[in-house]
């Protein structure tokens, strides 16, 4: 029996550009810790004062409080609005649902900075442009999609047949879906809310329109503090990102199995 | 119809943020693209004009803009198909225990802020960066190298975001390829190469085309990257407009840029899935 297997030529090109994809988060690390503000190899000193002035200093952790507060808000209600919607579609208890699906997906048609510019007319003309709902609601528009996608996926993967014995054994419908469905489209719904988060958490091209002087989140504060040239800080707080990225994921890893869903 | 009124509750919520924060926002987009802006005067709100749309395809500088994006985002497929492929292959026929660690090195960065993905980049292709000093102390080069701000800092850039999703849309569709018929072709004394060329790479055109689809529409919206390693002057279609609403405040040019972006990433994915339809209804 002879095998198709990659060769040794193929897989060490592969592996160099599995290398390649992590080059930059090495870099960002190395920077973080190097005392001068450039790296340079072999770096010039070690020094942990990076840390200790993102960490001490009120922008960034004020950004990195914004940051959080938008993505778990918006992740939640997405998630609360995106099953109910999903649900509904899945179970096929609305016409056009093909339709349907399109339209709750169709954020993710449109370039970002196209949704970012509609909303900054838009919320500007009504008076909301500034508020820290407005930029919640703008949120869940970019995350939901990805919150449906997997519902539906999950929803349209499950046996039906488990949540219609509930409801003949007595149970009303919200007791169903709680007790039955629920847990069965959970592992996808993890996956789909992680990536809300991220979604959400790494947004520039809706958040730089509409947000206030005062809701600078952290990858606005990167963005637009390199403007201004490399300064350590950044690194720093790359490496924090970089840290907290990768514990989520082995995490979600180990909980539902994250790799099947991407 | 006890069903169709919990339907219809459970879907009314989300259907109407889209409907009051996306749609209505977008549409309120058009007239705005049809509007004539002067400097120092703002839109002028009586009459209408398709100058702002006519611009785009005469306009030197406009046209340069457009082309270049459409040519960054043909590159950048290209670029994530060469070295995608070879990643993919590895992912699904390699040693099986390597599988689950080279597929979370590819989801990793692809779970990474883009932000600091692309600052990764600035780090090392910067004129001070790490490539740069690295060369000029083994005295390769004297000056250091324009990698950034450019074209081959956005390549390279934007190939490395947009990497994973290739990848992942062609482990997808390597898994699909029945390894009998490979297997039958070499003992009918098929060489390794023809092999791939004839059957391997055929079966999975559809995830090379997904695949492509994705990465260039991903390449053409992207304003992060594009901005953070082109910088203020080497621009593309989504910087473009992001500096007339922010900078210039040329709204109607900014807006006709806007729907000839979205008319374009809408089309493509659009033409895409029809095709996909077509041919799953041949197989």
């Amino acid at each position: 029996m002879t095998e198709q297997k990659p060769g040794f030529i193929v897989s060490s090109f592969a592996l160099l550009v599995v290398f390649f994809l992590q080059l930059p988060v090495i870099v960002v690390v190395l920077a973080s810790f190097s005392e001068t503000s450039y790296l340079t190899i072999p770096p010039q000193g070690w020094t942990l004062d990076w840390f200790r002035e993102v960490l001490t200093d009120s922008t960034y952790l004020n950004a990195i409080k914004i940051s959080l507060i938008l993505a778990v808000s918006a992740t939640c209600l997405s998630l609360v609005l995106g099953v109910a919607a999903s649900y509904a579609i899945a179970r096929r208890m609305v016409p056009g649902s093909e339709a349907l699906a399109s339209f709750l997906m169709a954020p993710l048609a449109i370039p970002a900075v196209v949704i970012g510019v509609a909303m900054l007319q838009y919320f500007s003309l009504v008076g909301l442009r500034g508020g820290f709902v407005t930029l919640i609601i703008a949120h869940v528009v970019i995350t939901v999609p990805y919150i449906v996608r997997s519902a539906l996926a999950s929803l349209s993967g499950m046996d039906v047949a488990m949540e219609e014995a509930a409801r003949v054994l007595g149970a009303d419908s919200f007791t169903a879906f709680r007790l039955v469905t629920l847990p069965l489209i959970k592992p996808g719904l993890v996956a789909g809310a992680l990536f809300s988060f991220v979604v959400s958490m790494e947004n520039v091209p809706v958040t730089i329109f509409l947000a206030g002087a005062r809701q600078t989140t952290l990858p606005i504060l990167i963005f637009t503090s390199v403007e201004m040239g490399v300064t350590p800080g950044v690194a720093a707080v790359s490496t924090l990102l970089i840290v907290a990225t990768l514990v989520v994921l082995l995490l979600a890893e180990r909980w539902t199995g994250f790799h099947r869903f991407v | 119809m006890v069903n169709l009124r919990s339907g219809l509750l459970l879907l009314a919520p989300l259907a109407l943020v889209l409907v009051a924060s996306f749609a209505i926002p977008l549409i309120m987009l058009v007239p705005t693209s049809f509007r004539e802006y002067s400097p120092g005067h703002g839109i002028i709100t009586d009459g209408w004009t398709i100058r702002n749309y006519l611009n785009i395809l005469t306009d030197d500088y406009y046209r340069e803009v457009v082309v270049r994006t459409a040519w960054l985002g043909i590159s950048v497929t290209g670029l994530c198909l060469l070295l995608g492929y070879p990643v993919a292959y590895l992912i699904v026929r390699g040693n099986p225990r390597w599988r689950l660690p080279l597929v979370m090195l590819v989801i990793f960065p692809l779970m990474l802020n883009l932000v600091v993905r692309s600052f990764g980049w600035i780090v090392l292709l910067s004129n001070r960066g790490l490539i740069n000093n690295l060369l000029i102390d083994i005295g390769l080069i004297e000056r250091p190298l324009k990698l950034i701000f450019n074209l081959t800092g956005m390549l390279i850039g934007l190939t490395h975001i947009y990497l994973p999703f290739m990848v992942l849309m062609l482990v997808a569709s390597l898994q699909n390829v029945p390894r009998d018929v490979e297997a039958a072709a070499a003992t009918l004394g098929s060489s390794r190469f023809h092999i791939f060329r004839a059957i391997t790479l055929p079966l999975t055109a559809p995830g090379i085309i997904s695949g492509s689809i994705l990465v260039f529409v991903l390449t053409i919206s992207a304003l992060v990257t594009p901005r953070m390693l082109g910088g203020p002057v080497y621009q593309v279609m989504a910087t473009l407009i992001y500096d007339e609403y922010m900078q210039l405040l040329d709204w109607p040019s900014g807006a006709a840029l806007s729907f000839s972006l979205a008319f374009a990433t809408v089309l493509i994915i659009w033409l895409s899935s029809r095709m996909t339809k077509r041919w799953a209804g041949l197989a």
